[in-house]
């Protein structure tokens, strides 16, 4: 995902502002990384490039 | 309500059904009808769009033909790799993966919102409809393709047991619970015999 995207995106759960902690970059694009809500704590993947905001009772395995 | 309540079950379902989504959908669902409701949103060349359980990405090839800010959500990866393999991972598309009655996007974040193919599957479509409104600025236009009240009761039967089916009515009664003072809807059919869609395009009322 594009970094701007934080401007946009919001934890699923209670809409609060989340903060990215990006562990590999490719050319102005997040491959992998955490997003983490300000609020509740809760963290979100990106995965290949892909945010996974998927409630937590919804992903894979939950 | 249909067994696909169960959100474990829908994604088992859709592993399934991206399989044979691009074979089965056209009977339903055509590039003709798309581009018809496609002309009833507004969207003009730079709006930021959302296409909510955009899935193999069939709506998301009609959006693209307005304007190239396209976000595509999806629960689904087994659905999102068909439109990774159309559209690139990260080229054309920003993609997520995400809920359409949760969606983890800022009030007010796009210009219009759209979802076709998509609504049968939410337990709880007037939640999803209120998150629609919630994430599209006043004034732009939510529109929402579902398919209607099929009138063949064998098939009627069998469609019910997996997913919400609603007519003009339901969709009225949805849309205003859900907050959308301006609404109107059409319902649309490939051929003659064939299950017909319902469309319905809501305006965001300023607030």
């Amino acid at each position: 995902m594009k970094e701007s995207l934080m401007e946009i995106v919001c934890c699923p759960m209670d809409k609060h502002d989340l903060e990215l902690d990006a562990d590999e970059r490719d050319d102005g694009e997040i491959i992998s990384g955490t997003l983490t809500c300000t609020d509740c704590g809760e963290s979100y993947p990106i995965e290949d490039g892909i945010p996974n905001l998927l409630p937590p009772d919804m992903r894979d395995g939950a | 309500m249909g067994v696909l309540e169960d959100k474990a079950r829908a994604r088992t379902f859709y592993k399934y059904l991206s399989r044979v989504y691009d074979t089965v959908n056209p009977l339903v669902w055509n590039e003709e009808m798309r581009d018809e409701a496609l002309s009833r949103t507004g969207i003009e060349g730079g709006d930021r769009v959302l296409d909510v359980g955009c899935g193999t990405g069939f709506g998301t090839e009609g959006l693209l033909q307005y304007t190239d800010d396209v976000h595509g959500l999806d629960q689904s990866v087994h659905q999102l790799e068909k439109a990774w393999a159309k559209f690139g991972k990260t080229d054309r598309v920003k993609f997520y993966r995400g809920d359409a009655e949760r969606l983890p996007f800022a009030a007010d974040s796009f210009d219009h919102y759209w979802s076709s193919g998509s609504i049968e599957y939410w337990p709880n479509p007037v939640d999803a409809i209120e998150e629609a409104r919630r994430v599209t600025k006043p004034g732009g236009t939510v529109l929402i393709v579902g398919p209607d009240e099929p009138s063949n009761s064998l098939f009627h039967r069998i469609a019910d047991a997996i997913m919400l089916f609603y007519d003009a009515d339901e969709a009225d009664r949805m849309f205003s619970e859900a907050g959308f003072p301006e609404r109107e809807h059409v319902v649309m059919q490939a051929n003659p015999g064939s299950p017909r869609a319902i469309v319905t395009i809501a305006t965001v009322p300023e607030e």
